[in-house]
């Protein structure tokens, strides 16, 4: 886990620096352009000033001679502010150093010259001495807002890198929860953003939520399953038991015998049935979906008790269009149908009747099987899918208690639903609506 | 007939073996799939039983090796499993006929039987006859004593079934998935409402009684 930590951990440092860095090469070539823009733009100024200047006192030397331009440059140079150098140097190159700012450094100078037609040479100069300053103080502001650039990137990058791997880690930690406790009810938290990691998030959720289903109905048909073992278990050994202390006697054993292979195949039919219901519960049933006719449906599995219907005196009628198709597992619901007539001739007396049919309505398939049966009493009715339940009625008749939990499984997880309608003393009807193909 | 049985449960082996050499069978036995594979080899058999769960190596991979080895023996497959797909993968590894368990002997001792017939390419017979009692599968006649009973199609199947099957039992399972081919119990006594349907032809009207109640296993049609 510490592994996966740090390695967690330095993948967002390694997208912040990079990040960082990124905005720090942005940041130093915007600030050195800025710097050498302004560096040249204010020699240009100074070149400009003392141009200007060598051109006026070239006019002024021409016009008045050495005095002239000697009267004007001290009257200017006595009251500017920032005072130029000026040298003219004639065709016998004698220097002639007409104004020498005090303190000027020679090395700092910036320098325009202009040859006159005579041959005399005009040189004005500017110390760079103040353009220096300024362009040290502006060096200065800009380091310190290069600093602060490199700092704001750092720090920004890695807040932004973790805030993008937030959801990431969120998910990372849920899971590795799961892990530790092995408890599936844990999910990760959703954010309102309805971006690509929320979405996986969101079927992240999902998935636990499926699992948890599957998990959870594992367990109770588990439980149930050991549970409702026990009583046919008892019966059992019950029989084998009673039948060896009661001393030598063959058709006693014969006896006890066929009751144990009796009861085993109850045990066996009884497992088989729960962990149908369950499989189909939690949505583990492995459904071989075809299109079925309901019509073959129910007419195979009325033909499964005419017999016992005959026997009975009961009639069975079915009433089943052809072009009634769903999508379904038809041995399963092959399985529906025979228990759903089954309950039917079952609980209806001698001399009564079953009808099954089959039609389509507003987008769903129906079966529905009618008796004129005993019933199910008001109180009893919502508890007759429950496994194992048995109505007073029901008590007398063979049977696990299984067949309507069965149907009720089969039939949801096919998408569909089934309902009861009852009246006691007069009968019963149960409806199974499925989705058309 | 010989029979091999592979299977590593000793409870399950000892009554398939008493109940298979009861049955007239020759049978040996082997406890893990190495065994069972070299016995395979060694010499023909006409049926072998095949447990999918067994030490060394497991049923399915023991088929495989002996239909790449080139063997034809038919193969009964047992197995705990019995989900849709575990029957598939063992009909697909070269089994020719799959049983879960726990399973009733008479239909362990039916299915092997009619592996073998199959194998050996036996000739249909056309009428079958118990005692007195003859079914003719060609006009679909029933005669018991010379007199004609008149079979409902069902009742025919289900005497037709019962005649193959002379002497031995038949389970309700059997019946059911024979007859109406379903292969889920109904939990209802339609299987029995068929039986004394049939017996009321068969046997009722007649001094000797052929159809006899196993309780417990099934039935019996004997002389």
């Amino acid at each position: 886990m510490s592994s996966a930590n740090i390695a967690k951990g330095s993948r967002h440092l390694r997208i912040g620096l990079w990040y960082a860095t990124l905005f720090v090469l942005g940041s130093l070539a915007v600030v050195t352009l800025t710097y050498l823009l302004t560096a040249s733009s204010l020699e240009q100024r100074d070149q400009q000033i003392i141009q200007s200047k060598v051109g006026e006192y070239a006019v002024v030397y021409e016009r008045g001679g050495i005095e002239a331009l000697e009267d004007t440059v001290r009257a200017e140079q006595q009251t500017a502010p920032e005072r130029l150098f000026v040298r003219v140097v004639d065709r016998g190159t004698e220097t002639i150093v007409l104004s020498r700012p005090r303190g000027w450094d020679p090395e700092r100078l910036e320098l325009a010259s202009l040859r006159l037609s005579d041959g005399t040479l005009v040189q004005v100069g500017k110390s760079t001495e103040s353009r220096d300053d300024l362009l040290a103080r502006f060096r200065a502001v800009l380091g310190i807002v290069t600093l602060s650039i490199v700092l704001v990137a750092l720090g920004g990058g890695l807040l932004v890198t973790r805030s993008a791997t937030a959801p990431i880690r969120a998910l990372s930690d849920a899971v590795k929860r799961i892990i530790q406790t092995g408890r599936t009810d844990a999910r990760v938290p959703q954010t309102a953003s309805r971006d690509a990691l929320d979405e996986l998030t969101g079927l992240f959720n999902s998935m636990l939520d499926k699992i948890e289903g599957l998990v959870t109905g594992m367990r109770g048909a588990l439980d149930n399953v050991s549970h409702d073992l026990r009583t046919p278990l008892t019966h059992l050994r019950g029989a084998a038991e009673t039948a060896l202390a009661a001393g030598p006697d063959l058709d006693r054993y014969r006896e006890a015998l066929a009751d144990c292979v009796e009861e085993a195949d109850r045990v066996l039919v009884m497992l088989n049935t729960l962990m149908d219901i369950s499989e189909a519960e939690s949505g583990a049933m492995q459904l071989q979906r075809e299109a079925v006719k309901l019509s073959d449906v129910v007419s195979r599995a009325s033909d499964l008790y005419r017999d016992v219907a005959d026997l009975k005196n009961i009639v069975v009628h079915v009433d089943a269009p052809d072009d009634v198709v769903v999508l379904a597992d038809r041995t399963r619901l092959e399985q529906v149908a025979a228990n759903l007539i089954d309950n039917a001739i079952k609980y209806t007396p001698s001399g009564g009747r079953v009808d099954v049919d089959v039609r389509r309505d507003g987008g769903r398939a129906w079966l529905r099987v009618r008796d004129t049966g005993v019933g199910i009493p008001a109180d009893e009715r919502p508890r007759i899918w429950d496994r194992l339940f048995r109505g007073d009625v029901s008590r007398t008749e063979r049977g696990l208690g299984l067949g309507l939990s069965l149907v009720k499984a089969v039939v949801e997880a096919h998408g569909g639903s089934v309902q009861v309608k009852s009246e006691p003393g007069k009968g019963s009807m149960f409806v199974v609506s499925l989705p058309l193909e | 007939m010989r029979a091999l049985l592979i299977e590593d449960d000793r409870t399950i082996a000892d009554f398939v073996i008493r109940g298979l050499k009861e049955a007239g069978f020759a049978v040996d036995h082997e406890a893990d799939g190495e065994a069972g594979l070299a016995s395979a080899l060694r010499q023909p058999y006409d049926v072998a039983i095949v447990d999918l769960m067994l030490p060394k190596r497991d049923g399915l991979a023991l088929i495989d090796d002996l239909r790449r080895r080139g063997i034809t023996v038919p193969v009964l497959i047992l197995s705990a499993r019995r989900s849709v797909d575990d029957r598939v993968k063992g009909l697909q590894a070269g089994g020719d006929d799959y049983l879960t368990k726990p399973f009733a002997f008479a239909e362990l001792q039916a299915r092997i039987q009619a592996l073998v017939r199959r194998a050996t390419r036996t000739p249909e017979p056309t009428t079958l006859t118990v005692d007195d009692l003859v079914l003719d599968l060609l006009s679909r006649r029933v005669t018991r004593g010379g007199v004609t009973l008149d079979l409902r199609p069902r009742e025919f199947r289900l005497l037709e079934h019962l005649m193959r099957n002379a002497g031995k039992v038949i389970s309700k399972t059997m019946i059911l998935s024979h007859v109406w081919e379903y292969s889920f119990d109904p939990q209802t006594n339609i299987v029995d409402v068929l039986v004394s349907r049939l017996r009321e032809k068969i046997d009722r009207p007649f001094e000797k009684k052929l159809l006899h109640t196993v309780r417990g296993v099934g039935y019996v049609l004997r002389a």
